[in-house]
Parts: structure tokens; C-alpha cells; sequence
């Protein structure tokens, strides 16, 4: 079993069994891949073509699909899990497909490449040890996995992780989504320990902003 | 809120929207870490964005409100910026 993410006078440690880190490591390079893809980081951001609010369903898709030919408007991801993690920022669509055109694809690159970070850190020999800067990009790339797999497993509401936390205890070897529940489950259980480590390095009285 | 966040007129604000996945000790870290808030500070938003589905975390100059947003996004939180009506 996994050992608790905890501080020691080297760095920040976690034990993992090796068939633990090849799991994690494997799923974090596949959300990295994910990012990599037509919505992500490859879309080559738009220019100058307005987008058409009239358009819907069918339409919608082949004009979405027409315009990322044309280099048009970034828009939202199709697949609901990258949709999640590049969410749309603002509820004035013209604001929301401004703000994707400049920054979608900047943030799918650093989003990469810190999912890439913390999975590199596993194909090191263990025992885990990490860096500060390490740690920092371990926690926000379990928050990245974890987004992806409560999108798979329907994760919507509060009420649904009480749902997917009764389906991780299940068990079921034959059930797919109880198999993603039990690795979701651990994932969360795995960043409680790292955040807690990282936030018990904040000063309670706050510090200069990173911003 | 800090001090020159309230007493500026700047009209644009970043709200940050609750989810089921975000962890609180996470969504506290993040509040504290990018913005500088204390800790009682930065639980308190965590806690409205849990308890109230929504929490204005920023105000300032819309440009400034677009860097927020995006740092949000980066941290795998969900925001939106608009205007502080």
C-alpha cells in the first residue's frame, strides 16, 4: 500500500508500490495527452471570425468544426473532461471566446507540463522525493486527473461523491466505473495528504500574493 | 477581502464556483497561496464557495480579473470574471 505524502528533512516523500507509481504516472500522461489534443493546446487559437449563437446541434458541430479549419474562434472543448479543465470564464459568450482565443492554449501547455512534471517524478527511481516546486506541481496535477476521472464517473454534484465513494467500497473487479471509483478514491486521498503538507507551509497570517 | 481590494471602484470581479471534486484543504491552499490571504481569510472564501456554490475572491481592472481567472483555471478551479453589478 501507498504511504501518506509527508514532509522530511530531504523533501516531500510518498511511498508507492512500483505497480502503484506505473498506474499513476500512466494516468497523469494521459490527461497530459488529452490536453495535447484538437481542443487543447494544438487548436490553433482563432482570429477574427464572429461566432454564431444561432447555430445549434448539427449545425453547430460542423460550423465548430469548419471554423477550427479556418483558424476561427477557440471554442469550447467537445469531451466534457477537457471542457472541465478549460472551463469557460465568463457568461458573456463574447468575453468567454475572447478569453479562450488568448489564453485555451497557454494554459493547456502549462497544464501539460506540469501533469508531465509530476509524472516524471514516478519514473525516477524510488523512493519518491520531491522538490517544493515538485510538490506544488504533484498537487495541482491530481486536481487535473481528478477533474478528468469525476467527469467520467459523473461526478457532478457533492451528493454524487458520497455515490462514487459507496462504489469505490464495492469492489466489483468486473465493473469498470467501480475500478475508476477505487483509483479516484485513492487520488483524493492521496492529495489530502499532499495539501495538507503544502498549506501547513503557509504563514496563517498570508503572505505577498503569487500573482 | 484586502484592504485595497474594498476600497477600489475597480468594476469587474472573479467569482470561483463550488464543485464536488476540489478538496477544501486544497481550495484554502490555492486562496491563500495565489492571492496572500490569511488563513482565516482564505477559509472563509473556501467555505462560501462550499456552503454557498459561489465566492467573489478578486476585484480590480477587468485585465487584471482575466489573469485571476486563468490562474484559477491552472489550479483546476472553476472561475469566471464579470462585471460587478
Amino acid at each position: 500500500m501507498a504511504r501518506r505524502f509527508r514532509r522530511t528533512r530531504r523533501g516531500i516523500t510518498a511511498g508507492f508500490e512500483p505497480q502503484e507509481a506505473e498506474l499513476v504516472a500512466g494516468l497523469l500522461e494521459d490527461v497530459a495527452r488529452l490536453l495535447a489534443g484538437p481542443a487543447g493546446a494544438a487548436d490553433a487559437p482563432g482570429q477574427d471570425a464572429p461566432l454564431d449563437p444561432a447555430a445549434t446541434g448539427e449545425e453547430a458541430t460542423l460550423a465548430a468544426l469548419a471554423r477550427q479549419l479556418d483558424g476561427g474562434p477557440v471554442e469550447a472543448p467537445h469531451d466534457p473532461a477537457l471542457a472541465r479543465l478549460l472551463p469557460t470564464a465568463s457568461d458573456d459568450d463574447d468575453a468567454a471566446a475572447e478569453f479562450r482565443r488568448f489564453a485555451q492554449e497557454g494554459l493547456a501547455d502549462r497544464k501539460r507540463s506540469t501533469l508531465l512534471t509530476a509524472a516524471a517524478t514516478l519514473r525516477r527511481p524510488a523512493p519518491l522525493l520531491l522538490t517544493d516546486d515538485e510538490a506544488r506541481a504533484w498537487l495541482t496535477a491530481l486536481t487535473d486527473l481528478r477533474l478528468v476521472l469525476a467527469q467520467r464517473l459523473g461526478l457532478e454534484t457533492d451528493d454524487d461523491a458520497a455515490l462514487v465513494a459507496m462504489r469505490a467500497a464495492e469492489a466489483d473487479e468486473d465493473d469498470p466505473a467501480s475500478w475508476t471509483a477505487n483509483i479516484y478514491d485513492f487520488l483524493t486521498w492521496l492529495q489530502e495528504g499532499l495539501a495538507d503538507v503544502l498549506l501547513g507551509d503557509l504563514p496563517d497570517a498570508g503572505g505577498p500574493p503569487r500573482r | 477581502m484586502p484592504a485595497e481590494a474594498a476600497e477600489t471602484d475597480a468594476p469587474w470581479v472573479t467569482i470561483v464556483w463550488n464543485d464536488p471534486v476540489n478538496l477544501m484543504s486544497y481550495v484554502t491552499y490555492v486562496f491563500q497561496s495565489y492571492f496572500g490571504y490569511s488563513r482565516a481569510e482564505a477559509e472563509q472564501l473556501m467555505s462560501d464557495v462550499h456552503g454557498k456554490g459561489r465566492a467573489v475572491v478578486s476585484t480590480g481592472s477587468l485585465e487584471e480579473m482575466e489573469r485571476d481567472v486563468e490562474a484559477m483555471h491552472g489550479f483546476g478551479l472553476w472561475a469566471t470574471f464579470s462585471h460587478d453589478t
